[in-house]
């Protein structure tokens, strides 16, 4: 008979999960190491630790309004777009969920189709369209491109999880007196709640990391981080320092919105497997 | 008192008539998809009849929102707001009735009592066992006080145990005065259970309707009469026992007794070959054929038969059923 006791601690497979681990966070490690260095400690000798580590490389972003007014166009975008998203995408796959009418399965799977677009495809006709309506250079101009990809998402998740929710409930509602609003903002959005934080996240997480559109969308006024990040050449050569900072500043507010949605997704992820 | 005349239970179906009196409870009996829950759905507002009307005191409801309708439903399954809680769940009507949340929480705590929820006001629906919920979804409908209460098989997704003891329950709960309660289910008990009155359906259309023990005494046709005995009736084939009008009789399986244990005048005799037995101690439940036909005998205690072997049954002339048509 084997025995639970007398098991080691580490056995094979705890040595690879634990590899594994350091695999994965060995970029964002030596990320956070340089970001601590001086430009001169990051090009001299190689060194495990950082050897004189210093907060500069944050002070000068916090310093240089090019830099802390990317983050604000980018979180402002970001934001925009998670909103709309949200806002558009719930009531609509509610109605997928819950309604037959002509072409639905059609128009379904159309929104599908806009994911399989590369975005680049869209460049040019956002482009001449926002210059044409004076968009162009704004935080709006992004967050509505990237509604584009974000919508059809949203709605293909929450419709999933929201087919899941028995229609007696719809009708219980309506049985109880309830009218369609309180039933829809009181009710069935709370029981969603989890498909919402699962959504929110994957928009959030498309927009915060795209490239493309952001770039070619915005010009000096709307720039925004993963755009400025790309532009840090000057003068005196690359600012490997103040580069490495704002990347660890930007994966930031990726750890912050999985941190609030993480029981959410835990829970959102384990529904998208039953249904 | 709700009266529905001629309305379709499904596309093509003969026309349903009815009227649901005020006060009283009525099962509707009938196998499944024989048209309860579209009964049901109609009734509340759900779904809509082709032809009809629906009227409840005169006022038609036909184009009245289920919003606007005084009736409250209990489905199938157990369906309660998951995300509120057993108080707020049971409030949830009167709270769109716009009734002062004081009187609300009173109601609540007092349907939760009648109900045996008054330890769990504020646990989350989930929390419950299966029959708590569905307690809990029966408290929600009763707390509405409307005219008419449809109860569409609320006790089939449960184990038996609890079933019996929440007929029992339902007994008392439901006699609130004036309202016409609905009742539908498969089984032919819950009407003897529960029923002042009995509706029974087939094939989307109204069999019989009357007292439960008057349906079960004198069923108009062999469909009614299968449908009140639980397990079905047995049918005869043999001339012999078919007097002339007579197109198709039955008797009971609680009607079919032992040739070797019975003493009766005027019996007619059958030989029946057991394929099976079914015994639950107090009662065993003897599996065969008679002259092709499947039969099934129903007996007290333990009975020495074995499978395979040829039994000689008997049956009182006068427990044959004896239908004119089909």
């Amino acid at each position: 008979m084997t025995s639970l006791v007398g098991r080691p601690w580490l056995s094979a497979s705890r040595w690879l999960l634990v590899v594994y681990c350091l695999y994965l966070l060995l970029p964002l490690y030596w990320l956070s190491s340089i970001a601590l260095q001086t430009n001169a400690d990051i090009t001299g000798d190689f060194s495990v630790l950082p050897q004189n580590p210093t907060l500069s490389n944050f002070a000068e972003i916090w310093r240089n309004p090019v830099w802390s007014s990317a983050f604000v166009n980018s979180l402002s975008y970001v934001v925009l777009n998670t909103l709309i998203s949200i806002v558009v995408a719930v009531p609509a796959a509610y109605v997928f969920s819950r309604y037959r009418f002509l072409g639905d399965r059609q128009l379904f799977f159309w929104l599908l189709t806009n994911r399989m677009a590369p975005p680049a495809v869209f460049l040019l006709p956002f482009f001449q369209l926002y210059s044409a309506v004076g968009l162009f250079d704004t935080p709006l101009a992004v967050a509505l491109a990237h509604c584009l990809f974000t919508v059809p998402l949203s709605v293909w998740i929450l419709e999933g999880f929201m087919s899941a929710v028995p229609t007696e409930l719809d009708d219980m509602a309506r049985i109880d007196g309830h009218s369609f609003g309180f039933f829809f903002l009181r009710i069935f959005v709370p029981i969603n709640r989890g498909a919402i934080g699962v959504t929110l996240f994957f928009c959030f997480m498309f927009s915060w990391v795209e490239l493309l559109l952001a770039r070619t969308l915005t010009g000096s006024e709307a720039k925004p981080i993963v755009v400025t990040m790309t532009r840090t050449v000057s003068a005196s050569g690359l600012d490997w320092g103040v580069l490495a900072a704002a990347g660890v500043l930007t994966v930031i507010p990726g750890i912050i919105v999985v941190w609030f949605v993480r029981k959410h997704l835990v829970k959102g992820f384990a529904l998208g497997r039953v249904s | 008192m709700l009266q529905l005349s001629q309305i379709q239970l499904a596309p093509g179906a003969e026309a349903f008539d009815h009227t649901f009196a005020a006060g009283t409870l009525t099962v509707v009996l009938g196998r499944n998809r024989s048209g309860k829950t579209n009964l049901c759905r109609l009734v509340a507002g759900l779904a809509c009849s082709a032809t009809g009307q629906v009227t409840l005191n005169d006022r038609s409801l036909s184009v009245q929102l289920p919003q606007s309708r005084s009736v409250a439903v209990v489905f199938q399954a157990f369906v309660n707001y998951p995300n509120w809680t057993v108080a707020e769940n049971i409030a949830s009507p009167m709270r769109a009735q716009g009734v002062a949340w004081r009187d609300r929480e009173a109601r609540a705590k007092q349907l939760a009592e009648v109900l045996g929820l008054e330890a769990f006001l504020q646990r989350l629906p989930n929390e419950l066992s299966g029959g708590q919920q569905q307690r809990l979804a029966i408290a929600r409908a009763m707390a509405q006080q409307a005219q008419v209460l449809v109860l569409d098989e609320p006790l089939v997704n449960l184990d038996y145990k609890l079933r019996e003891s929440l007929v029992l329950e339902l007994q008392g709960a439901l006699q609130q005065a004036g309202t016409a309660v609905i009742y539908t289910s498969t089984d032919p008990k819950d009407a003897f259970a529960l029923g002042d009155e009995l509706v029974l359906l087939d094939g989307h259309t109204k069999l019989q309707s009357g007292k439960p023990l008057e349906v079960y005494r004198y069923p108009q046709n062999y469909m009614a009469a299968d449908l009140m005995s639980d397990p079905g009736v047995n049918a005869f084939t043999t001339q012999a026992t078919l007097v002339a009008a007579a197109r198709k009789a039955a008797v009971r399986p609680e009607h079919v007794y032992l040739a070797d244990s019975a003493r009766f005048d005027d019996v007619s005799e059958f030989k029946m070959e057991v394929q099976g037995l079914e015994t639950s101690g107090d009662e065993t439940f003897i599996h065969g054929s008679v002259d092709g036909n499947s039969w099934v005998v129903r007996r007290p205690g333990m009975v020495n038969v074995k499978p395979g072997q040829r039994l000689a049954v008997i049956v009182r002339k006068g427990d044959i059923m004896r239908f004119g048509v089909a």
